[in-house]
């Protein structure tokens, strides 16, 4: 701690270039962060689902294949089940905004029930139940477009040959992780149109998939076995999974993108350390006589590697600070969710992706530091003054 | 070996490689400086003087021969203890005063006693003390930038006797120096020699700085060519 504020002068005294590595360390990991929280909000929302024993049955062909209607009725019935919702993609245009926010066509009595983290008065649950054209939705989507309450909400049919002129009957909210632009109107309505517009659609009686809320944790593996067993034969067999493992699918369809970015983090990484490490050996090309001086005073190899590591991880650390926690804070305050125009239902930089960046800066400050703090440590006394002594 | 002997050099060659050639730079040197001696070295440029000054420091080692330090042989020992050794024996005063620039006058004096155990406190009246023998009490808190070249030698010197060492060597101080500032420094390295029994060793090329020292060697291609032994220290002080 005694040589402290001697590392901290020293990490001052070309201000310019410090405050340039800084910027570049900082800037390149934010950038990482970015990229790192793309994947890693999926795996964080994914993960903090786990609590709430949803189950989603989907067809083993693939979610956009249909679950044929009469599914939701039947796995309603089995042990275990509290309650089962129609989950059916809808995808209309907003006026002329193609898909500017999820609509799920549900089962208006037990929606709410099986997403218990949503909240909504009882009143517009009530409202939107008795209203078979009515709809909820998010808070964030009523504050953004500053919808309200009564307001129509017309819908352009762009993957179902129909239009949907919906009234909104209720605003939900809930946790920043979970989405909170979707807009939920009842599957029975979208249905009923459909059979009215094409009697022989193929998409009448689709649930979508079915979401499915269980009793317990326990029960929810079997359950997935009994509803998969059951249908195993059928025309159109089904794929039952946890909502964690459901979403992380959606993850799974980056595979090769993860990589890539793992790729490219990697890169960065290893760029920041030539960066830093450049910078570190300028300065202490500059200091060679005084790092020979502090060694012909009695300042031992190392003391010397330690000092000089010190403060190549001190001006990477305060890069880290800034990349990667002011990431997280820019993040947590600007939505930058509300600027994708529907790509993202929501985005942060999640903490253990933070305390990587942070972390990275660490070991950047490290590498950048290692092998300057170890020539001065082997610095020749007698080379290092030259000619002074 | 007494202290009485505070180096002692016998039979001390060096010579340095260069790609395919073997530069002799001292040879068959012997040489004994009693404690509390004000040594000058003089002689041309490549005669050897720093080679030697860097070997009674303990920051080279002879090719041939031994250096006897205050008691210790320097050859036998490994860099870390030869480094803890210079910390403890030697203070340091360079031409060109190779202060830190990121440091204030105190801190830049602190920084030996850095090394030892000393509490914030002591190191604080250790540095106050050496501050005020040079005469810079009151400059603490000026950074090197902010010191004229004659403190900022003041202030090095401060540095090189902060830990109290035996032996103090000096490599031109006075060369980066007006004649004024250099008389100034030049009586100051007497008075430690004089008031605290410093025994000094320095290189110069100035024959009036070599004046002020109690003896004078000659050097020329690695060879004594002159030893001079001078009684004219209080002469010296009493000029400044």
């Amino acid at each position: 701690m005694k040589f402290l504020h001697y590392v901290l002068r020293n990490a001052r005294r070309s201000p310019v270039r410090s405050l340039l590595t800084i910027g570049a360390m900082s800037m390149c990991l934010a950038l990482m962060m970015i990229l790192i929280s793309f994947l890693s909000v999926n795996d964080a929302v994914a993960s903090s689902l786990r609590t709430y024993n949803r189950l989603v049955v989907m067809s083993s062909q693939g979610f956009a294949q249909p679950v044929p209607f009469a599914r939701v009725n039947e796995i309603a019935g089995m042990k275990g089940v509290k309650h089962t919702t129609t989950f059916a993609w809808f995808g209309g245009k907003y006026h002329d905004e193609p898909m500017p926010f999820a609509q799920f066509g549900v089962s208006a009595d037990s929606i709410f029930s099986i997403y218990d983290e949503f909240t909504i008065s009882p009143d517009q649950v009530k409202a939107f139940a008795d209203d078979k054209m009515g709809c909820v939705i998010g808070r964030k989507l009523a504050e953004e477009r500053n919808i309200k309450i009564g307001d129509p909400l017309p819908l352009k049919g762009d993957i179902y040959p129909l239009d949907l002129n919906l009234t909104v009957r209720g605003v939900y909210d809930g946790p920043g992780t979970r989405d909170l632009r979707m807009c939920f109107f009842h599957w029975d309505f979208l249905n009923e149109e459909l059979k009215r517009v094409s009697k022989n659609s193929k998409m009448t009686d689709n649930a979508g998939v079915v979401v499915v809320k269980c009793d317990s944790a326990d029960r929810m593996v079997p359950l997935s076995k009994e509803i998969d067993n059951l249908y195993l034969n059928s025309a159109t067999p089904t794929r039952t999974q946890t909502e964690e493992a459901f979403n992380q699918m959606f993850a799974e369809m980056f595979g090769d993108l993860r990589g890539m970015i793992r790729t490219i983090g990697l890169a960065v990484v290893m760029s920041l350390i030539f960066v830093s490490g450049n910078a570190m050996a300028m300065a202490l090309r500059e200091r060679t006589t005084e790092i020979a001086v502090l060694k012909a005073m009695g300042f031992q190899r190392p003391l010397v590697v330690n000092l000089v590591l010190t403060e190549a991880i001190l001006v990477a650390f305060i890069g880290g600070l800034i990349g990667a926690l002011g990431t997280k804070a820019f993040f947590d305050v600007v939505d930058l969710s509300k600027h994708s125009g529907g790509f993202l239902p929501f985005f942060f930089v999640p903490w253990p992706t933070a305390i990587l960046g942070l972390g990275a800066s660490l070991v950047i400050g490290f590498f950048s530091g290692i092998f300057p703090a170890l020539a001065a440590a082997r610095l020749s006394v007698i080379n290092g003054l030259r000619k002074v002594v | 070996m007494g202290k009485e002997h505070s180096i002692e050099l016998r039979n001390v060659t060096k010579t340095y490689k260069r790609d395919e050639f073997t530069i002799p730079v001292l040879t068959d040197l012997d040489l004994v400086v009693p404690e509390g001696e004000f040594l000058a070295l003089m002689g041309p440029s490549g005669s050897g003087k720093t080679t030697l000054l860097n070997l009674i420091a303990g920051l080279d080692n002879a090719t041939q021969g031994s250096v006897i330090v205050h008691g210790q042989d320097l050859g036998g020992m490994s860099d870390g203890e030869i480094t803890r050794w210079r910390s403890e024996n030697v203070g340091f005063i360079f031409q060109l005063y190779n202060l830190i620039p990121v440091l204030t006058a105190f801190e830049n004096v602190e920084l030996p006693l850095l090394l030892t155990n000393l509490s914030k406190r002591k190191r604080r009246d250790n540095v106050m003390t050496a501050l005020r023998a040079v005469g810079l009490e009151g400059r603490e808190d000026h950074y090197p930038r902010q010191l004229s070249g004659g403190q900022e030698q003041r202030v090095a010197i401060a540095r090189a006797i902060v830990t109290d060492p035996f032996l103090l060597v000096a490599d031109e101080p006075t060369g980066d120096l007006d004649r004024k500032s250099a008389e100034e420094i030049l009586s100051l390295l007497q008075q430690l020699n004089k008031g605290f029994n410093k025994t000094i060793v320095m290189v110069t090329h100035d024959p009036e700085a070599a004046q002020r020292a109690s003896r004078l060697l000659h050097l020329d291609k690695g060879k004594l060519v002159h030893d001079e032994v001078r009684n004219n220290l209080e002469e010296g002080v009493a000029s400044s």
